[in-house]
């Protein structure tokens, strides 16, 4: 009798320490997903000194625009870990970055630039890439919620403290609409 | 479509692509509904091979009792082996002449205890040694991965400042980030094929091999479609499989070269090639990866059938006293081996072959609905599989690891069959007009590319004209067999055989017969060094799903309909068809039944060998322990 019970306890515990495991690993993925996006955003800061650069000098005429996007990144730089001023600064950085390469369809010189396809590349995969890194951060919050969520883990993750992630959603006032 | 409203009836003729496929199915349910079929196909496999097995342990077992009491007679007549041994042995083999009896013969009866240990008796050894071999090559080839070869012999770093190059490079760190992977070492190879294969042992080391032409062919975001294919058949552990699947095959080989090692150099080489590679120190991964693959093919390679040591040493026509002697004492090897083989080639080609061709379809499927799940856009993807339908899709050096790429290297045809021929014809009359020869008689070459009726016929004049030996239309055919290849993206082998020749050779000209013997016996070699011997030759059914069925699962998950996707089949070919497999089924039944039947009088006839063999041996050694004593 007094092994049965002793058996059973040793199941049990192996049984919570699994569910606990898998939590963890879950909360991980999604901390870990969410660094990487401010490391694609991160990206696009670096990159948009050589994109200013390359055009100035095709570019003369619109100084305008290339202050914009210049002010947008040094703006997104300073705003800091708080989300509520970071978000719309990095999107008024995309927004610039997009209204930039919308004027300079009008240079057929500057876009048969050979190193200025490569940037136009290279930037419009780093906005794949946040795109992305939002995508798979939304992946794994939405697992990680539904498993904490579900029936032998929910009895367990209020008592080890695992509460549900927030998803990466475009609110209202986050949409920008570009000034002409 | 049957909760359409009234209202929208009318729009319904007109526009196709509102009403599309009647099951959808998101992404998300695709996945989880493939991945329960892979349990299921992984437990189908499991069972195939446990029922390959049975014949191959009960060919093996005697053979490993045959060779221990033979060397165990040998020892003893130097130096005699305590008597405990032969009563076990003794009380075993009563033991399993007991078991053999009740089930042959219904003679006696058993208790389960007595039957198991029969049991045991009889299939332990076979099973004890696979299994060992079996951990011996996971073990093996677990650093070394599949698809060596490929990547170290005409691979190369992306060029980063060619645009193309960085956007492949981009594009499969997107799709990297989007699937949480690390990035995969990307390799590209320029060749005429276009298509992209993901090799590795696991997603930290794994590697991507894309030819060039994928890239020019492919707009962006249907390269980004592939990849994401390939990255998610990654990220879903598709890698593994592979090489579990792999090592089933290479074990197998692994135990007949082991067989085959006393008779001739060629399996011995290879066990040399075995052992070097396990000790081989050298840190670069490109080359301990091709040493591995080299053995594997090596490995693969002696599960054809006819080309053994074995069977080089049987059928060797030089007869010696010598020979005969040792053919007499090897017997039961020899027996065995072509037991063996027999088993082998029967089980993998038509049972273990098409289960594992099954599980790595559904495998496919999931990397489908991943590769949909990364990118949310199924179009792109339709779009890519469409394309590459159309393309030559063979990469020289990856024949061996062909169900490892995305499309079939082989190509696929099930979308060209149902497209109109419309476009095919065009492109024949473009190319048969191309050749004509530019120094033209007006009288010939005078048909319009529409004109197929007079195009049609000036082929024949010309086909009719090069069977008789006419030289200028053997040069015209020789053009347009070479544009048609073009436009098609295929290089025409430049040694093509010649319509002369085949006309000759049917009249009896020994000389053009030599010659087409040559240009065969050169196709099958060049064959041999692509290695068309790999995983889907062993296998009846293809690796790789038919494109129109992928197709078809991509339009449910959301993929843009096209009506001429799918060919309508007439009615009458469906009675025809179904008519034929009625005949045809049951005799293809027949035939796999004789088969088995031969094989288990094959297992048979081994045993009933080894132990007449062995009773030999022993009476030889008895009486020589006789006249020593």
């Amino acid at each position: 009798m007094i092994l049965i019970l002793l058996a059973a306890s040793v199941l049990f515990l192996f049984f919570v320490a699994a569910i606990y495991n898998r939590l963890v690993r879950l909360r991980n993925r999604v901390q870990n997903a969410w660094s990487d996006i401010d490391v694609q955003l991160k990206r696009r800061h670096d990159l948009v000194p050589n994109l200013v650069e390359a055009v100035r000098g095709y570019m003369d005429h619109e100084r305008g625009t290339l202050e914009e996007v210049t002010r947008a990144r040094s703006q997104a730089m300073a705003s800091g870990p708080d989300l509520s001023a970071r978000i719309p600064a990095e999107m008024l950085l995309g927004g610039a970055i997009g209204n930039l390469f919308v004027r300079a369809e009008n240079y057929p010189s500057l876009r048969a630039a050979q190193n200025f396809q490569l940037l136009q590349e290279q930037i419009a995969s780093t906005e794949n890439r946040i795109a992305y890194a939002r995508q798979f951060y939304n992946e794994s919050v939405r697992q990680y919620n539904t498993v904490q969520a579900t029936f032998p883990q929910n009895l367990l993750a209020g008592a080890f403290g695992f509460t549900p992630a927030t998803l990466f959603a475009a609110s209202a006032g986050d949409r920008i609409v570009p000034q002409a | 479509m049957t909760s359409a409203p009234d209202a929208a009836k009318p729009d319904a003729t007109s526009d196709a692509r509102q009403l599309g496929p009647r099951d959808r199915e998101a992404f998300y349910k695709a996945q989880s509904r493939n991945r329960r079929a892979t349990w299921r196909m992984s437990a189908l496999c499991f069972v195939a091979a446990l029922i390959m097995g049975i014949p191959l342990t009960l060919v093996l077992t005697p053979l490993v009792y045959a060779l221990t009491l033979a060397t165990a007679d040998v020892i003893n007549y130097f130096s005699p082996l305590p008597p405990e041994f032969w009563t076990t042995v003794n009380s075993l083999g009563r033991l399993a002449y007991s078991v053999a009896d009740y089930f042959l013969n219904h003679r006696g009866t058993l208790d389960l205890q007595t039957l198991g240990a029969g049991l045991v008796v009889m299939l332990a050894p076979g099973i004890v040694i696979t299994f060992i071999l079996w951990t011996g090559v996971l073990a093996l080839f677990r650093r070394g991965g599949v698809g060596g070869t490929l990547a170290s012999l005409n691979a190369r770093e992306p060029n980063q400042g060619d645009l193309k190059e960085l956007q492949l490079h981009d594009v499969v760190e997107e799709m990297a980030i989007a699937a949480g992977l690390p990035v995969p070492h990307v390799m590209l190879v320029d060749s005429s094929g276009a298509n992209a294969a993901a090799f590795g042992t696991s997603p930290q080391d794994a590697r991507l091999v894309v030819s060039r032409r994928l890239l020019d062919d492919l707009q962006r975001d249907e390269l980004e479609a592939l990849l994401a294919h390939l990255i998610g058949s990654i990220g879903n552990g598709d890698l593994r499989i592979a090489f579990t699947v792999t090592s089933v095959f290479e074990t197998c080989g692994l135990l007949v070269t082991l067989i085959n090692s006393p008779f001739g150099k060629q399996s011995r080489g290879t066990l040399w090639r075995i052992l070097r590679y396990g000790l081989m120190r050298s840190s670069s991964a490109g080359a301990k990866s091709a040493e591995a693959e080299t053995v594997a093919v090596l490995l693969t390679g002696c599960l054809d059938m006819g080309d053994g040591d074995i069977d080089r040493f049987v059928n060797n026509p030089k007869k010696s006293t010598w020979r005969n002697f040792l053919f007499l004492v090897f017997l039961p090897i020899i027996f065995s081996n072509m037991a063996m083989e027999v088993t082998l080639w029967f089980f993998f080609t038509l049972l273990l072959g098409p289960c594992m061709a099954l599980l790595w379809r559904t495998r496919r499927y999931l990397a489908d609905a991943s590769a949909v799940a990364l990118m949310r856009n199924p179009d792109a993807l339709a779009r890519a599989l469409k394309r590459l339908s159309q393309a030559a899709t063979d990469i020289p050096g990856g024949a061996w690891a062909s169900h490892l790429f995305v499309v079939s290297p082989k190509g696929d045809s099930s979308l060209n069959a149902s497209r109109s021929s419309g476009e095919g014809m065009q492109t024949a009359a473009r190319a048969w007009v191309e050749s004509a020869p530019s120094v033209a008689p007006s009288a010939t070459s005078a048909s319009a590319p529409d004109d197929f009726k007079a195009l049609r016929m000036e082929m024949n004049a010309t086909r009719l004209a090069a069977m008789s030996g006419d030289p200028q239309a053997i040069e015209r055919l020789a053009a347009f067999a070479r544009a048609m290849g073009a436009a098609r993206g295929i290089q025409v082998p430049a040694n093509m055989p010649i319509a002369a020749d085949i006309a000759a050779a049917c009249r009896g000209d020994k000389t053009a017969i030599a010659r087409l013997q040559a240009l065969g016996g050169e196709s099958r070699q060049n064959e041999a060094k692509r290695g068309s011997t790999g995983l889907q030759a062993q296998s009846s059914l293809s690796f790789h799903p038919s494109l129109k069925r992928r197709l078809r699962r991509l339009e449910r998950m959301g993929a843009s309909y096209s009506p001429e996707a799918h060919g309508k089949k007439s009615k009458a070919a469906v009675i025809i068809m179904s008519v034929l497999g009625l005949i045809i089924g049951p005799l293809l039944l027949a035939a796999a039944g004789m088969m088995l039947v031969v094989i288990a009088m094959l297992v048979m006839l081994n045993i009933m060998i080894v132990a007449i063999w062995l009773v030999v041996i022993h009476g030889i050694f008895v009486l020589l322990g006789h006249a020593h004593a």
